[in-house]
């Protein structure tokens, strides 16, 4: 029993003294977070400014039309459909149709994917390896990424911008080439920061475990 | 300070960020152990500050509020790469199979990082605030909006699970 008592406070001490260097971080890089900071605080102002005075004189009067229309269809329908109308017999032939929320749900988990592959591709391609994984997995978000921008259901012209800005990045990691390495990580280097792309991810993607429930 | 902010003033953001910056780095990079990770979720921690900045209501330290952002966006941060790391795990071990790693025995240091790792996200994060950054269980309460209590039986059962994992390492 004392010896447990002495194991368990030898314990505390080496691990009190052992976590002090957990993760030790290194001196703050305050002027490179705020020249950061200010960029994101500036993108995220316009696109406010953008989104206030584009939404209001434009898609809502065509959404509200839209919706209109829809009632006034579904109205109709419902009229024209006595109680003792005969059930068709013969399905006709339906034009394809988009589903805005699957669409929605789709992307969202794309571009989750591409933040978190983003956030690890900085830290562990650029460190050095993994460039041909890194490749291959650039090429699989490549063609979902593909499929979203050519789906009539993306409608969104913000999702639409983030998508075409990350296809390019993407692109750039897919044909990453041993030979021109360095050259090429400063490319999609640039690309990530220049495009204020892992600030824009995160703010479209809302984080935790229920976050497609969260985002409709 | 705030209402400066509030008002437009860039000097005044800027001397809210120096005065808060290096105690919410400090954390975060505790938390995340990578630097770009870091920089990342402290970058975005002030971003989403300033832009809250006026519904911060007073009833804590501003400190204590930007740690509570930090912490929420860290923790978000780390399960999305989690989850990936998960993935990819699964992928390497389909390819790997049947090619058995042999560990060398690691030092206590690194025994205690791979601990610390292991534990859940809520013991762990009270376990580096209060014992890793010095936080107090008030401190660490009004951030994570829990209970004083609950701190410290998160922080006992941290522990625990740290004596746990390296008993064998104290009887050698």
């Amino acid at each position: 029993m004392d010896d447990d008592r002495l194991d368990d406070d030898r314990l505390d001490d080496l691990v009190r003294d052992a976590a002090r260097q957990y993760n030790a971080p290194p001196e703050t890089p305050k002027e490179e977070m705020w020249a950061r900071v200010r960029a994101g605080r500036l993108s995220g102002a316009r696109r406010r400014k953008g989104r206030r005075v584009v939404a209001p004189r434009y898609w809502v009067p065509w959404a509200a039309a839209a919706a209109a229309v829809l009632a006034a269809g579904i109205g109709l329908g419902r009229l024209s459909v006595g109680p003792e109308a005969p059930l068709p017999v013969v399905a006709e032939r339906a034009a394809p149709q988009v589903n805005p929320t699957a669409y929605r749900l789709a992307t969202l988990e794309h571009l989750g994917q591409s933040e978190a592959f983003l956030t690890l591709f900085r830290t562990s391609v650029v460190a050095g390896g993994n460039e041909r994984l890194a490749s291959a997995t650039a090429r699989q978000l490549l063609a979902t990424n593909r499929l979203l921008l050519d789906s009539p259901a993306g409608e969104d012209r913000r999702a639409r911008l983030l998508l075409q800005d990350l296809e390019l990045i993407l692109a750039e990691i897919a044909q990453l080439s041993l030979e021109s390495r360095e050259q090429d990580l400063q490319l999609i280097r640039d690309g990530i920061e220049r495009g204020q792309m892992m600030p824009r991810l995160r703010t479209a993607v809302p984080a935790g475990p229920n976050s497609m429930q969260g985002a409709l | 300070m705030i209402g400066r902010v509030l008002a437009g003033d860039p000097s005044a953001e800027r001397a809210l960020y120096d005065a808060h910056v290096d105690r919410v780095f400090r954390l975060v990079y505790r938390m995340a152990g990578d630097l770009d990770r870091a920089q990342d979720y402290v970058q975005e921690t002030f971003i989403r500050g300033f832009d809250r900045l006026g519904d911060f209501r007073g009833e804590s330290a501003l400190s204590t509020w930007l740690c509570s952002i930090a912490i929420s966006i860290t923790l978000n941060g780390l399960r999305k790469v989690r989850r990936f790391h998960e993935r990819e795990a699964d992928l390497d071990e389909g390819m790997q199979a049947g090619s058995p790693v042999r560990e060398a025995d690691p030092d206590l240091k690194v025994r205690l990082s791979r601990a610390i790792e292991a534990l859940p996200e809520g013991y762990r994060t009270v376990f580096v605030m209060h014992d890793v950054e010095g936080y107090t269980h008030q401190e660490i309460a009004d951030t994570l909006g829990v209970q004083p209590g609950t701190s410290k039986a998160q922080l006992f059962r941290a522990r625990a699970r740290l004596r746990e994992a390296l008993a064998d390492f104290a009887r050698d």
